[in-house]
C-alpha cells in the first residue's frame, strides 16, 4: 500500500509539473533551505540569557508549524487525497498510513527535517544522552507538522463549503499569514531580545505549544531530569496518534452536507432595478449575486480586511500606531491581490461571453464595478475608523490617497491580470464540494501586490513631496492625484482587458478547458498574442520572480516604510533595518534599499521584455 | 441555396496530435444533421471551431453564408450553441440565468419573462426547482438549462454537442419534439452524438467522423444503405468490436 501510494504520488507530480511551476517551486525550496539553515545556525549560537536559546528555538519551531498549516490554503490540495480512493475497498487506517508515507516523500518534508535537526544540534551541546533523546523527538515533531497540516486542510475544506465557514477560514488564514509574516521581526529585532529576552508570559505560552514539547524533552535530558524527558515525548506521541486517528476518520466520504444556498423567487428574478439595466447592468447583477452566494467569494471578501486589521493590531504591542490609518489601504491592496482571478474562478463559463460577441467590455466593467461596490465602501470606512483611532490628522491625506489609489489601481489591474495571467482551476460545479481545490494563485497574488503598490506610487509621491517641502496644500493634493490615477487605471486597464478578452477569448477558454495553454503555440505562431508569463522557460521565470521579490522587499518594507516613519517623526524603529543604524546612516540606507528595490523591478521587467520580444520575433518568423 | 452551416477545411493540431484534419461538412437549410463518431474522433473540437469557441489552425465556418471568425457579431446572432460539460454562471437560478442572457441578447423585459416562463416550464425547471442554483443542478438539469439558453434568442441554426446525454427519457422525449418542431418550421440543427438510435430517429442527414476526418456524409438513407447505421458506422470507422475475448477472470 505504502509503496503503491508513493509511486502514484510521484507519477501525479511528474505529469502535473510545468516549467513555470518548477520555477516557483525552485524559488520556494531555495527560500525554505535558507530558513532551515538559519534554524540550524540559530541552535549553535551562544546567548547571554540562559533561557533565550530555548525560547528562540521554540518560536522558530512554532513558525514552521504555522507555515505547514497555511501552505495548502494558497497552493491548493495535496497531490493525493482521501477522495481519490473513496470507491476502493481499502481500510481507512491502511489508507491513512499510505497517504502519510506518501506525504512524507516530498522536498518540503526534507527541508523541514533539515530545520528540525536544529534539535540535534541543540542536544549535542548538552550531553550525549540528550542527543539520543533528540532523534525520536525530531521524528515526532516532523510527524506532528505533516499530520497537523493535513488535518487542518481537511477541516478548512469542510468549513469552506459554507459562507459562514468561509468567513472563519479566511480569518484564521489571515491571522496565520499575518503571524508568519512577523517572523522577520525576530530576525531584525534580535539584539533587543539579546538584551531583554522574551517576556516571561510569552515564553510560557510558546513553550506550552506541542511544537515545543520535543525541545523541552531534550533540554530535560541534558539536565538528567527523566520525568520531564519522558513526559513531553509521550504527550507528543499521544498528540501525533490522536491527529493520525482524526485524519483517518476524516478521510472517508464527507459526512457534513454542503449547505445549499437558494436563489431568488420567480418574481424577484424577473424584476430589474434601475441599476441593472443594459448589458453592464445585467452582468453587474449576476456578479453581485455571485459575490453574495458563493462561499469562495465570501472568503475573498473577508481575507483582505482580516489580514490588514490583524497586521495593524500586532505592532500595537510595540506602541506603533502609525499603521492604523492605513488599514483601509492595506485591505484594498490585499483585496485586489486575492481577487485577481475572476475568470479563472468562473472557469469555462466564459463560453457564454464568447457566444455573445460585443459584450466583453460590459463584462469586464461590470466585474470591476462589482469589486468596487464590495470593497470601496468597506475600505473607506476602515480608513476612516483607523484615522479616528489614530487621532493624528497629519496622516489623513496619506491614508486617503493610499486607499483611493489602491482601489482604482486594484480594480484596473485585477481586470487586466485576470486575463493576461489567468490561473486555470477546476470548473466551479466540479469543485463545489472541495472549494480549496483551486489553481495555485500564489504567483498571481504576489504579482498583484507589486503592481497595485506601484499604482499607489504617484499619489504617495505627491504626498511625500508635500510633506518634505512642508506644503500642506501639496500634501492634500495627493488625494485628487490618487483619484485621478485610480480612475485612469480603472478605465484604461479595463479597456485593455476587454480588448484582450475579445481577441484572445477562445485561447483563454481553451486554457481553462485543458488546464494548460496550447502546446502548439510556438509552431503555429500563435505566440504573438500570448502572455510571456505563459511561455517563459523555468529558468527565466525563476529569474524574473526572484528579481521581483528583491524589488518588493527592497522598495516597500525596507525602503518606503522606514522613509514614511522617519518623515512622520516617529521614534519607533520596529523592524526596519534603516532605523536601527546610527542616525547619519539612516538616509543612505533608505536610499540604498530603494535603489535595490527599483533595480529588482527593473531586472524583472527586463526579463519580461526579452521574453516578449522573443515571442514577437518567433511570431514574425512564422509569418503572423 | 446557401447552407445553414458550412464547414470548409477546418483543422486543429494540439502539439503532436492532429485533432481535426481538414474537415468539410455541410448542413443544408431545414435539415436535421447528426454527426457521429467514436470517442476522440474530433467531433467536439470540430464543433467548437465551427461555433467560434476554439480558434482553428486553418479553414472557415459559415453560418448562412456569414463567416463565424470574420463577422462574429452577425454570425452568432443566428446560432444557438450548446457545448458539452462546460460551466455556466453557477450561482444563478435557472430563471435568473435566462433573464440575464435575454437582457444581453437585447430582448425586452416582457419578452424575456414570457420566454423564460415557457422554457422553464417545458424543461420542468420551475416549481420546486425554481430557487435552486445552477451549481446544484443534476447533470440532466444542466443539459436542459443549457438547451433553454440556446433557444432563448430564437436562433436559425442550433449546434448541440451531445444534447440528450444524461437527460431522463421523459425530458428527452420533450426535447426531441421541440427540436423536430424547430426543423419543421425551417430551422436547422446539427447535433453530435454517439447514440446511433437517436441519430436514426431524429436526423435526415448524417456525417461520420473518425480520426479527425469526415469519412462519410449525406442523407441518412444514402449513408446507411439497407443496413442499420450502427453496422455502417462500425464498417466506416474500421474497428472490430472487442469484448469477446480475454477477461476470463471476470465472473468465472
Amino acid at each position: 500500500m505504502v509503496g503503491v501510494l508513493i509511486r502514484m504520488k510521484l507519477a501525479v507530480l511528474r505529469h502535473s509539473t510545468t516549467d513555470a511551476k518548477m520555477a516557483l517551486n525552485g524559488l520556494g525550496w531555495t527560500a525554505g533551505i535558507c530558513l532551515a539553515v538559519t534554524t540550524l545556525v540559530l541552535a549553535s549560537f551562544d546567548f547571554s540569557h540562559p533561557r533565550l536559546l530555548m525560547d528562540l528555538l521554540a518560536v522558530t519551531f512554532a513558525l514552521w508549524v504555522l507555515g505547514w498549516m497555511v501552505g495548502p490554503i494558497f497552493a491548493g490540495e495535496p497531490a493525493l487525497n482521501g477522495e481519490h480512493f473513496h470507491r476502493q475497498p481499502i481500510p481507512r487506517l491502511a489508507l491513512a498510513m499510505g497517504l502519510l508515507a506518501a506525504a512524507l516523500v516530498a522536498v518540503t518534508t526534507a527541508i523541514t527535517l533539515l530545520a528540525f535537526c536544529a534539535l540535534i544540534v541543540f542536544a549535542a551541546r548538552l550531553s550525549w544522552v540528550a542527543v539520543v533523546v533528540s532523534v525520536p523527538a525530531v521524528v515526532l515533531l516532523l510527524l506532528l507538522v505533516v499530520l497537523l497540516s493535513r488535518v487542518v486542510t481537511l477541516l478548512f475544506r469542510m468549513l469552506a463549503k459554507s459562507r459562514l465557514g468561509g468567513v472563519v477560514t479566511a480569518t484564521v488564514t489571515a491571522a496565520m499569514v499575518s503571524l508568519s509574516s512577523f517572523s522577520w521581526v525576530l530576525i531584525i529585532g534580535v539584539y533587543l531580545l539579546l538584551e531583554y529576552g522574551f517576556p516571561p508570559t510569552f515564553s510560557t505560552v510558546v513553550r506550552s505549544l506541542p511544537s515545543s514539547w520535543s525541545l523541552i524533552a531534550v533540554e530535560a535530558a541534558g539536565r538528567g531530569d527523566w520525568l520531564w524527558t519522558v513526559g513531553p515525548l509521550v504527550a507528543l506521541a499521544v498528540v501525533v496518534v490522536g491527529l493520525f486517528l482524526a485524519w483517518s476518520a476524516l478521510l472517508g466520504p464527507q459526512r457534513i452536507a454542503r449547505p445549499v444556498v437558494r436563489g431568488s423567487s420567480a418574481q424577484q428574478a424577473a424584476r430589474r432595478g434601475p441599476l441593472f439595466r443594459g448589458d453592464q447592468g445585467a452582468v453587474y447583477l449576476k456578479e453581485l449575486r455571485t459575490w453574495w452566494r458563493d462561499p469562495v467569494r465570501t472568503q475573498g471578501i473577508v481575507m483582505g480586511p482580516a489580514f490588514s486589521i490583524i497586521t495593524v493590531l500586532f505592532p500595537l504591542i510595540f506602541g506603533f500606531t502609525a499603521g492604523l490609518p492605513f488599514v483601509g489601504a492595506a485591505s484594498a491592496l490585499m483585496a485586489a491581490a486575492t481577487c485577481a482571478n475572476p475568470y479563472g474562478q468562473d472557469g469555462t463559463a466564459l463560453w457564454l461571453t464568447l457566444t455573445m460577441p460585443g459584450k466583453e467590455k460590459a463584462d469586464v466593467r461590470a466585474r470591476q464595478l462589482a469589486w468596487l461596490t464590495i470593497f470601496g465602501p468597506l475600505t473607506l470606512v476602515l480608513t476612516l475608523v483607523g484615522c479616528l483611532l489614530h487621532g493624528d490628522a497629519s496622516l489623513v491625506p496619506w491614508a486617503l490617497a493610499a486607499t483611493l489609489a489602491a482601489l482604482g489601481g486594484g480594480s484596473g489591474l485585477l481586470a487586466w491580470v485576470s486575463v493576461v495571467a489567468l490561473v486555470p482551476g477546476p470548473d466551479p460545479h466540479k469543485s463545489k464540494n472541495s472549494p480549496m481545490d483551486h489553481g495555485d494563485v500564489t504567483g498571481q497574488s504576489f504579482l498583484m501586490c507589486f503592481l497595485v503598490a506601484l499604482a499607489m506610487g504617484p499619489a504617495l509621491g505627491v504626498a511625500w513631496a508635500g510633506h518634505a517641502l512642508d506644503l500642506p496644500a501639496l500634501l492634500w493634493a495627493s488625494v485628487p492625484v490618487a483619484l485621478l490615477t485610480g480612475v485612469l487605471c480603472h478605465v484604461k486597464l479595463g479597456s485593455v482587458a476587454a480588448r484582450t478578452l475579445r481577441d484572445k477569448g477562445p485561447e483563454l477558454l481553451h486554457l481553462m478547458r485543458s488546464g494548460k495553454s496550447t502546446s502548439s503555440a510556438e509552431e503555429t505562431g500563435e505566440g504573438a498574442g500570448k502572455s510571456p508569463f505563459g511561455t517563459m522557460s523555468g529558468k527565466r521565470q525563476t529569474l524574473m520572480w526572484s528579481a521581483m521579490a528583491v524589488g518588493i522587499l527592497g522598495l516597500f518594507p525596507q525602503g518606503l516604510a522606514p522613509l514614511g516613519i522617519k518623515l512622520s517623526g516617529s521614534q519607533a524603529k520596529v523592524w526596519f533595518l534603516a532605523l536601527h543604524v546610527p542616525e547619519p546612516w539612516q538616509w543612505p540606507v533608505i536610499a540604498v534599499m530603494i535603489v535595490i528595490g527599483l533595480a529588482g523591478f527593473w531586472g524583472a521587467y527586463l526579463v519580461y521584455r526579452t521574453e516578449k520580444r522573443r515571442l514577437q520575433a518567433a511570431a514574425a518568423a512564422t509569418g503572423h | 441555396m446557401t447552407p445553414a452551416l458550412e464547414i470548409a477545411g477546418l483543422a486543429k493540431t494540439f502539439g503532436e496530435k492532429i485533432a481535426v484534419d481538414r474537415v468539410d461538412l455541410t448542413v443544408p437549410k431545414g435539415s436535421f444533421y447528426g454527426l457521429v463518431g467514436p470517442n476522440g474522433a474530433g467531433k467536439t473540437t470540430a464543433l467548437s471551431m465551427a461555433v467560434g469557441l476554439l480558434r482553428p489552425d486553418e479553414g472557415r465556418a459559415l453560418v448562412h453564408g456569414i463567416d463565424v471568425w470574420e463577422e462574429p457579431l452577425r454570425a452568432r446572432r443566428l446560432m444557438g450553441v450548446l457545448p458539452d460539460g462546460l460551466a455556466m454562471p453557477e450561482r444563478l437560478t435557472g430563471r435568473e440565468l435566462l433573464t440575464y442572457l435575454g437582457q444581453l441578447h437585447g430582448l425586452s423585459a416582457e419578452e424575456v419573462n414570457g420566454r423564460a416562463d415557457e422554457l422553464l416550464a417545458v424543461m420542468e425547471l420551475d416549481g420546486s426547482a425554481e430557487r435552486t442554483l445552477v451549481v446544484d443542478y443534476s447533470t440532466g438539469m444542466r443539459k436542459k438549462i443549457g438547451l433553454a439558453t440556446t433557444l432563448l434568442h430564437a436562433p436559425k441554426v442550433l449546434v448541440l454537442d451531445e444534447p440528450l446525454e444524461a437527460v431522463d427519457p421523459v425530458s428527452a422525449a420533450t426535447i426531441k419534439r421541440i427540436l423536430k418542431r424547430f426543423v419543421a418550421h425551417g430551422g436547422s440543427v446539427l447535433i453530435s452524438s454517439h447514440v446511433m438510435a437517436l441519430v436514426e430517429e431524429l436526423c435526415d442527414t448524417v456525417g461520420v467522423m473518425a480520426r479527425g476526418r469526415v469519412v462519410a456524409q449525406g442523407p441518412l438513407g444514402d449513408v446507411r444503405g439497407n443496413r442499420s447505421l450502427e453496422e455502417t458506422f462500425v464498417d466506416l470507422v474500421g474497428v472490430t468490436i472487442g469484448g469477446g475475448e480475454g477477461l476470463s477472470w471476470l465472473a468465472s
